[in-house]
């Protein structure tokens, strides 16, 4: 009927996998086709091997890692984000192709998976419980989501608390959780059982290194968890511990203020919040020290069933 | 065929495609943001339970895009008749938000750029001024960009409340006023219908479709528009149901100057989506095509710039730039739009 039909065998070099890995993030399959041998290692080295490249599942996310300009190449190389036809990012260079991808992949969920209420939060399980930790940037969330993991949590995710409004589940996304400047040492100091990547030097948050997801997690990745606690951290030096427990309106609006898709969501999203912060016990936390925020997350009264 | 036109054409068939086929399904679909679109279509038919686990939870996901720009439409046209009501000056809804408020099926899960609403010719004025009163903003400071809205198209340049972000275009006609094709606004004006719930006119339902098919055909640059070629099978899917349309459609087409248009409308959807048209209708538009030539010519570009060509193909390049001029040909007169197009490109795309 048209070009494409008259030419199968064109079309099945271009569809060829070669240069394709395919992941499992929690729901989503991920297929990312890239040239640079490095970003496969060290994808591998966090999520372990790909996939195996059958038809059996439909990749929901399908990414391109490229390289930039090709007079770039010689002295400064680039890589170049895709999502499908959409260019969401100017080149990063080619050293930081891998926060490139996992921020590509940020963008990918939320800016898609409205299935689900996305909030910007960490989430963690222990006994069945899920513990939600939202929070803005700088506020400490990573390093605090990264030490419980390494405590005896179970990482749910780090970047987007993802809440089935269908069920009132939270679904796990366990994923490399970015470390930004000073946090990188004192996760290492926390636990040597921390796993950290290279570190990427200034990038557009600084320098940035991957805490490894714990294998317990990813094994786990299908698993939901029903909301337990919910917890806004903020982090100031210095400070002792203080827990405030929240009213449920209060934490609504908080929440509602942090989630990525509250608005868009509508009436949707209101009913899924307010479901989600009448089971949940809220606390705003204050704190200066990890070691101590950890342990009394870990004393936190058990929630009602 | 790209698959996207595939199960357009025939949604049923949705349950013969393998996984790697749906796969190339979905990211057609996503590169030229039809998802929502498609989760209708698959709803409609009944085919929701034949999508591959996972599917269907995030094609029907993407409806709340719509959904959020339709409850944005609504709040800014009862702003809009807050401003412009007191001074009786009637508001007619075009394109999208006619279809959002005339209930019409075409609207769910698609796409709005931003709000088409067209006011009388004669209350311009009045209108800009309690516009401004109201807090709406222009978007172009470009000197020339205003000059060229205000002497030479159908509508003011684009504006925007100054706490909102929804853009409003408010038409005065249908089509630019330097372009080969002028439809009458007074008759447009003479058929509408005021809506019985909203304080709204809406066009009739052959103006509707002869509209749209202006906004792809005549007025648009084609490339890209494969949601505009769906609105009007869809409309045409709709609107054919009426009892007496097809009888009036061609007159009116003739009374608004907008034979052409509709022909390409009808040859395209009828050749690329398979919608159903009557024969004699399809017939009686063909003695308004074009010359033999352009016809054949229009009949290789049109396709390959609007079938979903990614991931499998290559952009079609030069055959876009080739429509891009077309409609700028349509637009304006030769002479003015050689300095129009000089002048875009002294500025190189900025702005």
């Amino acid at each position: 009927m048209n070009a494409a039909s008259r030419h199968p065998a064109r079309i099945a070099a271009r569809q060829a996998p070669g240069n394709g890995v395919r992941y499992r993030h929690g729901p989503f399959g991920i297929q990312v086709d890239t040239p640079l041998q490095e970003l496969r290692q060290l994808l591998a080295w966090c999520y372990g091997p790909p996939a195996r490249g059958d038809d059996s599942d439909i990749p929901r996310f399908h990414v391109r890692v490229i390289h930039g300009p090709l007079y770039r190449r010689p002295l400064f190389p680039q890589a170049l984000f895709k999502a499908d036809a959409d260019t969401p990012f100017a080149p990063f260079p080619r050293s930081h192709a891998f926060p490139l991808l996992e921020w590509g992949l940020n963008w990918c969920i939320a800016t898609r998976a409205h299935q689900y209420l996305m909030l910007h939060a960490g989430v963690l399980e222990r006994d069945g419980h899920a513990l939600i930790l939202p929070a803005v940037p700088g506020s400490g969330k990573s390093t605090l989501t990264a030490a419980l993991a390494l405590s005896g949590w179970r990482l749910l995710s780090d970047e987007f608390g993802l809440l089935d409004w269908r069920g009132g589940l939270l679904w796990p996304l366990p994923r490399a959780i970015p470390l930004k400047n000073r946090s990188i040492p004192v996760i290492r100091a926390f636990s040597p059982k921390a796993e950290l990547g290279p570190t990427f030097p200034k990038t557009r948050k600084g320098d940035v290194a991957h805490l490894r997801p714990p294998e317990d997690s990813r094994r786990r990745q299908h698993e939901p968890a029903r909301p337990g606690w919910i917890v806004f951290p903020r982090f100031v030096a210095g400070n002792p511990l203080v827990l405030t427990s929240l009213r449920h309106s209060t934490a609504f609006t908080r929440l509602s203020q942090n989630a990525f898709n509250y608005r868009l969501l509508g009436a949707t999203g209101f009913d899924a919040l307010q479901g989600l912060t009448r089971t949940c016990r809220c606390w705003s936390a204050q704190f200066g020290d990890l070691d101590a925020m950890v342990s009394a997350l870990e004393r936190l009264p058990h929630p009602q069933t | 065929m790209s698959l996207l036109l595939f199960t357009i054409r025939d949604p049923a068939a949705l349950s013969t495609l393998s996984r790697h086929q749906w796969n190339l399904l979905l990211r057609e679909s996503r590169s030229q943001r039809l998802c929502a679109r498609l989760s209708w279509i698959i709803e409609d038919r009944g085919q929701a339970a034949v999508c591959p686990p996972g599917v269907w939870p995030d094609l029907s996901a993407q409806r709340f895009f719509s959904e959020y720009k339709q409850a944005q439409i609504r709040l800014e046209l009862r702003k809009l008749q807050k401003a412009l009501g007191p001074l009786g000056i009637p508001i007619m809804l075009l394109k999208g938000a006619a279809y959002v408020h005339a209930g019409l099926r075409v609207a769910r899960g698609r796409d709005f750029a931003d709000l088409d609403i067209m006011l009388p010719r004669e209350r311009l004025e009045g209108a800009e001024t309690a516009l401004e009163r109201g807090n709406w903003i222009c978007e172009t400071k470009n000197r020339y960009d205003q000059r060229y809205y205000r002497r030479w198209t159908h509508e003011l340049p684009p504006l925007h409340h100054r706490t909102r972000s929804l853009e409003v275009d408010v038409h005065h006609a249908l089509l630019p006023l330097t372009g080969r094709l002028r439809p009458d606004p007074a008759l447009i004006w003479a058929a509408g219908r005021q809506l019985r719930d909203a304080p709204y006119v809406v066009p009739c339902p052959e103006d509707l479709l002869l509209h749209a098919a202006a906004q792809v055909f005549q007025d648009g640059e084609i490339a890209g528009q494969l949601g505009g070629l769906l609105d009007l099978h869809q409309l045409i899917g709709e609107l054919g149901t009426e009892p007496g349309f097809w009888d009036r459609l061609l007159p009116r087409a003739e009374a608004l100057q907008l034979c052409r248009p509709l022909y390409y409308g009808l040859r395209f959807t009828r050749s690329m989506l398979d919608t159903k048209i009557p024969a004699e209708i399809l017939r009686a538009a063909q003695a308004h095509g074009p010359g033999a030539l352009s016809n054949r010519v229009m009949g290789l570009l049109v396709p390959r710039v609007l079938e979903p060509r990614y991931p499998i193909r290559r952009p079609a390049r030069a055959a876009a730039w080739m429509l891009y001029l077309r409609a700028h040909w349509l637009r304006m007169p030769p002479g003015l739009l050689i300095l129009h197009l000089f002048r875009k490109a002294l500025r190189g795309g900025k702005d």
